[in-house]
């Protein structure tokens, strides 16, 4: 059906090949196009039919469609090259990113607020200052760990029942050290009298180190988020990717036991507590490695770990306490041992540490997978 | 017969796609059982319910295609090197198809490899319990990763980046998401003699799945080709990323078009794609959609009356185009109104009412230029020195005073305009031939199969053409009524609901009677009882019991009218 009066309203006027006049007006589309189809749908999407086409001296709009296809300019230079990386998430008012950005300080602060009003309280009052301390600092945790880079992905929360654990350890950081102490002594001859002295000491350095170190613990999870990002941006393999961002891993994490450490060494003084002991580096280094696989949707290996921990602390002051049975004394023997050699600290150091380096080799490898970083950034 | 009806975020959900169409499928073939097997595509879907279902819905089956819950399957280690395995073969023939819509068929080894591959996943999900983690492991993202850096991949594949890799994967996850259902048990999919797939893409799969284990004949409807929307779907995406997964819906429509018994284009332009991407013309059936001619029973029938009574026009007032439709720039509405400038010159008097909500922002900025066009365009003008005026020109919406309904606005009209430029299956000019209107539209989309010769049908972006037709028709009441009565004729004929109904049962039949018997109904010798099992599973009465036979209408004196009317 081409007739020529037809033609020319198709074409602009001189043009002497109608097709070049629609490339040109479809040169974006038809450059873009990785299949002559993908031309057909967008021309039919311009309104173009087959009695258009039929003007190009065209059966329908897919033969004009392989036509420019073919004729459209495509070397393999073309192709953009390695796209942009993509930007940070958007920064969603100044206000709440300054929220967002504060947030992790709220635990250490309210922390040491309870410290200090421990301090300064005594007999009933001071249990009832330590019961709205904890209940205050969990709270503000809770809030700090919703958002952020520490934040668990929607679905995940069911079931990454890794807070009883943490308890528990946190609780041997305060507890444990002294009761372990005192044990082995013959003791303990009654509860813990709050303070860090007496016959059960407790330990709140740690417990102000760790609440503290929310804040560089969010932060430095949040640059390992976007230095990986970043990577998975512009490796070229899968291979590439996971061997540039192992080393970004083990640096966050040293980054941060380092930060740690300097909490630990700030707060000691602080409190008049004895010298830094490794053991909250440990602990602080088990929980954060955890958190990091967690919210990255690997929650099986850290449950596991958290719970091996987790036992085998409650395993060391029960050795101990068991030994005292007739006949069992061999049961406290490793124990004993161990703290003779190097101190009651040695028993989370030893935990903590193996947990922590299980977790972090787990971590080296499971972290360096792409699919790992796809479903955070999807999350919707 | 037992049918399983597979839909993808329409029927049985209030306000999907297609759902009306499938409603009215389901209750005017009540002799079949249906099982609806749908895709729901979003929580805001799944909150707003479904609709009423009727008796012969046996049972509804429901999967998110939008989240899936990991469904804590652990592979062993067999199981994992046959994900691999398979897995590996689907990216491989992903990344070795030929480009789909060149000259040459899409290679049939790659069709092959993408089948294989598609049903040994389907195998093993079946086996395992579920594919969800899997698909989103590290495995699936290595595989693809060497799919594409093998040897003779295409090019753009071969480009493909880490995040590219990634999109692809998560996409390859939420398509193959059916694969991980449990729906194909002897008692789910295995137990229905038919599958019919009421969109094509990834509805289709459960069908295919249904086909290949149990043998269940497959029937797909496409009133829009979904291959087509996924091209316009995913446009700032990667080349190898568009690449990639073109050549997936590629090869899935290919495999849906071999596999499927009977393919069902709603319209020529369907049909020219899937004969494009492959489709036998043999077992192509195209049936035209149906629309409800009842609320348009009263106008299109009071034409004629009305002509016999005052061939002088009874409504003596001036002439009225309308336009009903989307306000939306695809409708060129800029080009009707100069033409209904050219019309106001020829026949002063005239009038226009475009009636319709704009979709969307960039509608209602369209909308704003439009009634400024027409402000310019027209002055407003009165009766007399004593009467307020008027533009020539309304703008309305449906609902509004005189517009409650579609057919309310068709009847207050003279000729029934379509002026857009780009234009899929025009319900609106289906309404305009129930009621029995003159029309004048543009050639775009599926307007001349639908318009046929009851109707003026000009070039798109010709306001001179479009306003000549239209006076044409202004000035020749008799030519309008003709052509009126025709297309009102034509639209019953093709376009009802009934037709579509009936032409999907006969394809049912059709279908079901060359698919061999699965389940043979034994006498008591042991030996196949043929015609045991009727064609429709509720008949009315029992047509074997020993109940005296009915006497076949035919055999009763009754008054026939002589042109049937649909109701």
């Amino acid at each position: 059906m081409t007739d020529l009066s037809e033609l020319d309203r198709g074409a602009a006027p001189g043009a002497a090949d109608p097709v070049k006049v629609l490339l040109h007006r479809h040169r974006e589309l038809c450059e873009r196009a990785v299949d002559p189809l993908e031309i057909a749908a967008g021309l039919e999407a311009h309104g173009i039919t087959d009695r258009t086409a039929a003007r190009f001296r065209h059966r329908d709009v897919f033969s004009l469609a392989e036509e420019l296809y073919a004729r459209v300019p495509r070397d393999a230079d073309t192709v953009t090259d390695a796209p942009a990386a993509p930007d940070a998430p958007a920064p969603e008012g100044g206000r709440r990113s300054v929220i967002v950005l504060l947030l992790p300080l709220l635990p250490g602060a309210l922390c040491a607020a309870a410290l200090v009003a421990l301090a300064r309280t005594h007999g009933q009052t001071r249990l009832y200052a330590a019961a709205a301390g904890v209940v205050a600092v969990a709270l503000a945790l809770r809030a700090a760990l919703r958002r952020g880079p520490l934040a668990l992905p929607d679905g995940l929360a069911s079931r990454s029942a890794t807070g009883s654990w943490t308890c528990w350890l946190l609780a041997y950081a305060v507890l444990g050290d002294g009761l372990l102490r005192t044990a082995l002594t013959g003791g303990p001859d009654g509860l813990p009298d709050g303070t860090t002295g007496g016959d059960w000491p407790l330990a709140l350095a740690p417990l102000l180190a760790l609440t503290l170190a929310v804040a560089p613990a969010t932060w430095t999870a949040g640059l390992f988020l976007a230095h990986a990002r970043r990577k998975l941006a512009v490796s070229r393999g899968l291979e590439d990717f996971a061997a540039s961002v192992r080393p970004v891993l083990l640096g966050a994490v040293a980054l941060f036991v380092g930060a740690l450490a300097v909490l630990v060494a700030l707060c000691a003084p602080l409190l008049d507590a004895g010298p830094v002991s490794p053991a909250v580096l440990a602990l602080g280094a088990l929980l954060f490695v955890a958190r990091l696989l967690t919210v990255h949707g690997f929650t099986h290996a850290p449950r596991v770990i958290l719970m091996l921990t987790a036992t085998a602390h409650v395993l060391a002051p029960a050795t101990v306490f068991a030994a005292r049975l007739p006949g069992c004394a061999a049961l406290g023997a490793p124990v004993e041992a161990l703290t003779a050699a190097w101190g009651p600290t040695a028993v989370p150091v030893l935990t903590c540490g193996a947990g922590a380096l299980i977790l972090l080799v787990h971590a080296a490898r499971t972290l360096a997978r792409a699919s790992a970083h796809l479903r955070p950034e999807q999350a919707r | 017969m037992r049918i399983g009806l597979l839909t993808e975020g329409g029927y049985p959900y209030v306000g999907g796609e297609g759902g009306v169409w499938c409603d009215r499928l389901v209750r005017g073939l009540d002799r079949h059982e249906f099982d609806v097997y749908a895709f729901s595509t979003g929580q805001a879907q799944e909150d707003a319910g479904w609709l009423p279902l009727p008796p012969q819905v046996a049972r509804v089956r429901t999967a998110p295609l939008w989240t899936a819950e990991e469904d804590g399957v652990v592979h062993g280690r067999r199981a994992r090197r046959r994900f691999t395995e398979h897995y590996g073969e689907l990216a491989a023939a992903l990344c070795h198809a030929a480009e789909p819509g060149t000259a040459e068929k899409p290679g049939t080894a790659e069709a092959d490899r993408f089948t294989n591959a598609l049903h040994g996943l389907a195998e093993l999900a079946r086996d395992e319990g579920g594919l969800v983690a899997a698909l989103r492991s590290e495995q699936a993202v290595r595989a693809l990763e060497r799919a594409c850096r093998a040897p003779g991949a295409r090019r753009t594949a071969r480009e493909a980046r880490v995040p590219d890799l990634l999109t692809v994967a998560d996409h390859l996850e939420r398509a193959l998401r059916p694969l991980s259902l449990d729906w194909y048990e002897e008692d789910g999919l295995g137990a229905v003699d038919l599958c019919h797939a009421a969109s094509g893409g990834i509805a289709v799969l459960p069908g295919l799945l249904a086909r290949h284990f149990f043998g269940v004949p497959l029937l797909v409807t496409e009133y829009g080709v979904r291959l087509r929307t996924h091209y316009l779907t995913r446009p700032d995406a990667s080349p190898a990323v568009r690449s990639l997964l073109a050549a997936f819906h590629g090869l899935l429509t290919a495999d849906t078009y071999r596999a499927a018994s009977y393919l069902v284009p709603g319209n020529a332009h369907a049909r020219r794609w899937q004969e494009r991407c492959g489709a036998d013309r043999a077992k192509l059936r195209t049936i035209h959609p149906g629309l409800d001619a009842t609320p348009f029973t009263r106008v299109g029938e009071d034409r004629p009356e009305g002509r016999e009574k005052g061939a002088e026009r009874e409504h003596a007032g001036p002439h009225t185009l309308v336009w009903i439709g989307r306000v939306e720039p695809a409708k060129d509405l800029v080009s009707l109104l100069h033409a209904f400038a050219e019309v106001r010159a020829a026949e002063p008097g005239t009038r226009l009412r475009i009636v319709g909500r704009p979709s969307g922002p960039e509608g209602e900025a369209y909308l704003g230029h439009c009634r400024a066009l027409a402000a310019q365009l027209f002055p407003d003008e009165a009766d007399g020195p004593h009467a307020v005026g008027r533009n020539p020109v309304t703008f309305e919406e449906l609902g509004g005073p005189g517009a409650e309904t579609t057919a309310d606005v068709h009847a207050g009209g003279t000729v029934t305009v379509l002026s857009s430029v780009v234009e899929g299956f025009p319900v609106g000019l289906i309404e305009a031939m129930f009621c029995g209107r003159a029309t004048v539209s543009t050639d775009v989309g599926a307007v001349v199969e639908v318009i046929g010769g009851t109707g003026l049908v000009v070039p798109p972006r010709n306001p001179r053409a479009l306003a000549e037709a239209c006076v044409s028709l202004l000035r020749d009441p008799e030519r309008r009524a003709r052509l009126g009565a025709a297309a009102r004729a034509r639209a019953l004929e093709l376009f009802s609901v009934e037709q579509n109904v009936a032409a999907f049962h006969a394809l049912y039949l059709e279908t079901v009677a060359r698919t061999p018997v699965r389940r043979p109904v034994l006498d008591g010798a042991g030996d196949p009882q043929p015609f045991a099992a009727p064609a429709e599973a509720h008949v009315p009465g029992h047509w074997t019991g020993p109940t005296p036979r009915a006497v076949p209408t035919w055999a009763v004196e009754t008054p026939e009218p002589v042109t049937e009317t649909v109701r």
